[in-house]
């Protein structure tokens, strides 16, 4: 049997409400206009108390925007993805394995990629499901994830996406800021929920056999670019990374309802 | 209900053997494989592991494990040693897939929790104050990625790939994750991949939580002292459910739940809420009663708190003593690849109609209120449902099914 192809347009679904963080940058626009800022760490203000010790700066990222989608977003399913994980608390395990022979249990503990998700339900004490995606390709896998688990349930769905820089040390990518960017897509999250800002459409396009990553493929600029678009009302699309040989995850995103192109959200 | 969609190949190899019917010959034998430590590296407390036999990163598993080296065009990290034999018992039903449903049909969803942290190890091991590429270390290798690509390349799959890390839940979310895939349209078939190998960092973390047993572990028994860790990898080809992929079914997978503790990072949620939660809606999705499981391929790490949590939430859930079998007693706890690997054993207990005896499980834990199965047991078995929990309170259970027993 020979089947079709995958499909071009995976689907479609609303987007109800999005949220911005960079250490380097005061808002997605600022990203996009090249204004940086110094060193910011995030408030991430749900978690309270001793929930707040040993957290990593891409725990408390991805806290802090799902923080800002609170409370529609409370008891949705959640995906995280992180191309990353926990690199820093990585490194200073090690370190510290290296230089002590011991190994700190509240760090071993949270060095786990979906730390994140773990404290987001401890937190905000929601038994829905989460997980984590990872890898290089982790944006356009968490925008799939999260559509695909949206199109399926009729509840809305929590995507959280957060990179911390990764130590000189692993003489790995250098990105300078760390940045998060939360979403919520997917089914109404009820009657009392805000308007949705924009409709995304995720499709696979071909992009020819790339051996390296594609440079025009910026995480940091490609979240911003959707947030903006969210809140300004914006049509966009945005490469996302390889989802398969050959082939990228894009994002279609274009205003829902009336609004005018341009017209800001409140 | 969901569509049944069918298991048609499946692979393992852990400490019990790199081909995979010698691990299930030695797994349904009762053979214990655990190791002192020492055949890993060595410890300042008494551990034993699950070593994979053979495995060495860099020098690939020798000859006499019948897998040679460089077989992956990527370094063949310990990780990637790890999923090897797996992949190779894999390949041919992966390659009929592919002229079956065309290459870009198959998607490939690898899952891994420690990846490759032990190729880091080692880099940083012998001058941390050197940057690691001059130890000839590539970042790529620390992750999931390097490992994940080279083997969907090596199976010749080209459709969507995704890697998927929720500590020892990952392998069940990864599958479930193939399952969209396939509902969605966006797959035909989906080679479902999970390995993980022994790191020192891991062995340290897990003793320093209290939450490694000194001797071979003990799952439900009264004196259970904790894990024991150990490698390996698991796969399964998941195949569009049609009238030919029922007739090749191994299994079909009747339904899948997942839910999160929302209690503590690594301790579980003393009533297993969590695991009640998604056991739960696995069965609802399946369509199927707690009545209709024959047997549960429990989490069973053999830690007091897991274990009685576990407990608590099976006796919540099946509200009779359902039999219960603990395959970590067998393979050291696989962290990642937990998930799959309980489930290949599943899936031959299935098709041998017999449940594999939880080791050293012995005096019973009688306050747990479980059946725990410890010899290996001849029963009618319909429908298993399996467990696997993870740090982040992340619970994912899977029921499978003899391929005649679900209706379509």
């Amino acid at each position: 049997m020979t089947a079709a192809p995958c499909p071009g347009v995976i689907g479609s679904v609303p987007i109800w409400k999005a949220a911005f963080f960079s250490t380097s940058h005061a808002s997605a626009r600022d990203v996009l206009a090249g204004r940086e800022r110094p060193f910011t760490p995030p408030a991430y203000g749900l978690l309270v108390g001793r929930a707040r010790r040993f957290t990593s700066l891409v725990t408390q990222m991805h806290i802090e925007v799902c923080g800002a989608l609170q409370p529609e977003a409370q008891r949705a399913p959640a995906v995280f993805a992180t191309c990353h994980g926990e690199i820093q608390t990585c490194e200073r395990l090690i370190a510290d394995f290296r230089d002590t022979s011991m190994v700190s249990s509240a760090r071993f503990a949270l060095s786990v990629h979906n730390t994140p998700s773990g404290v987001y339900s401890v937190a905000t004490g929601s038994t829905a499901p989460t997980m984590t995606v990872t890898g290089a390709n982790a944006v356009a896998a968490g925008w799939l994830e999260a559509a695909l688990i949206a199109l399926e349930a009729e509840r809305p769905v929590l995507l959280s996406i957060a990179d911390e820089p990764v130590p000189p040390v692993f003489c790995g990518p250098s990105e300078p800021a760390g940045f998060a960017a939360g979403f919520l897509v997917g089914a109404a999250p009820g009657a009392a929920g805000p308007a949705p800002g924009c409709v995304a459409e995720l499709a696979i396009a071909p992009c020819g056999e790339q051996p390296e990553p594609d440079p025009s493929i910026d995480p940091l600029r490609g979240m911003a670019r959707a947030a903006d678009a969210w809140a300004h009302g914006t049509p966009v699309t945005i490469a996302l990374g390889a989802i398969q040989p050959g082939a990228m995850l894009e994002l279609r995103l274009r205003p829902a309802g009336p609004r005018a192109p341009g017209e800001a959200r409140a | 209900m969901t569509t049944a969609h069918a298991i048609t190949a499946a692979a393992i190899a852990n400490c019990l053997g790199t081909d995979g019917r010698t691990v299930l010959d030695r797994g349904f034998a009762g053979d214990d494989a655990m190791s002192p430590a020492g055949a890993f590296g060595e410890f300042p407390f008494a551990t034993v592991l699950g070593v994979m036999p053979g495995i060495s990163a860099r020098r690939g598993l020798r000859a006499a494990d019948g897998v040679p080296d460089h077989e992956l065009d990527c370094t063949p990290t310990r990780l990637a040693m790890a999923a090897l034999p797996s992949v190779r018992q894999l390949r041919p039903a992966v390659r009929a897939a592919v002229d079956r449903w065309g290459a870009r049909r198959v998607a490939y969803v690898f899952a891994s929790s420690t990846g490759g942290l032990d190729e880091t190890e080692r880099a940083l091991a012998p001058d941390p104050r050197l940057p690691l590429a001059s130890t000839g270390y590539r970042y790529i290798d620390h992750g999931i990625d390097a490992t994940s690509q080279a083997i969907a390349r090596h199976l010749g799959v080209e459709g969507v790939c995704t890697a998927i890390s929720t500590a020892c839940s990952s392998s069940f979310h990864a599958l479930a994750s193939a399952l969209r895939l396939i509902d969605r349209g966006l797959a035909d078939a989906a080679v479902v991949g999970s390995a993980d190998s022994l790191c020192r960092t891991t062995v340290f973390g897990f003793h320093s939580l209290g939450l490694t047993a000194p001797t071979a572990t003990r799952p439900f028994a009264r004196d259970r002292a904790g894990i024991t860790l150990g490698e390996g990898s698991a796969y399964a080809l998941v195949e569009r459910d049609t009238p030919d992929t029922r007739r090749r079914a191994l299994v079909r997978i009747a339904g899948i739940g997942a839910a999160s503790d929302a209690f503590h990072h690594t301790s579980p949620h003393p009533e297993g809420l969590g695991g009640q939660l998604c056991m739960r809606q696995a069965l609802e999705r399946a369509g199927l009663s707690p009545d209709a499981i024959d047997c549960v391929s429990a989490h069973g790490t053999g830690t007091k708190l897991n274990d009685a949590a576990e407990a608590a939430a099976v006796r919540q859930v099946f509200g009779r003593r359902v039999p219960l079998t603990a395959t970590k007693s067998l393979t050291g706890h696989t962290l990642g690849s937990a998930g799959m690997t309980a489930l290949v054993l599943a899936i031959e207990s299935l098709r041998r109609q017999a449940i594999p005896a939880t080791l050293r499980a012995r005096p019973h834990d009688e306050a747990l209120g479980v059946d725990v199965v410890d010899r290996l047991t001849a029963a009618e078995l319909r429908h298993v449902l399996v467990n696997a929990f993870g740090f982040g309170g992340s619970n994912v259970s899977v029921v499978v099914s003899r391929p005649d027993m679900v209706r379509s």
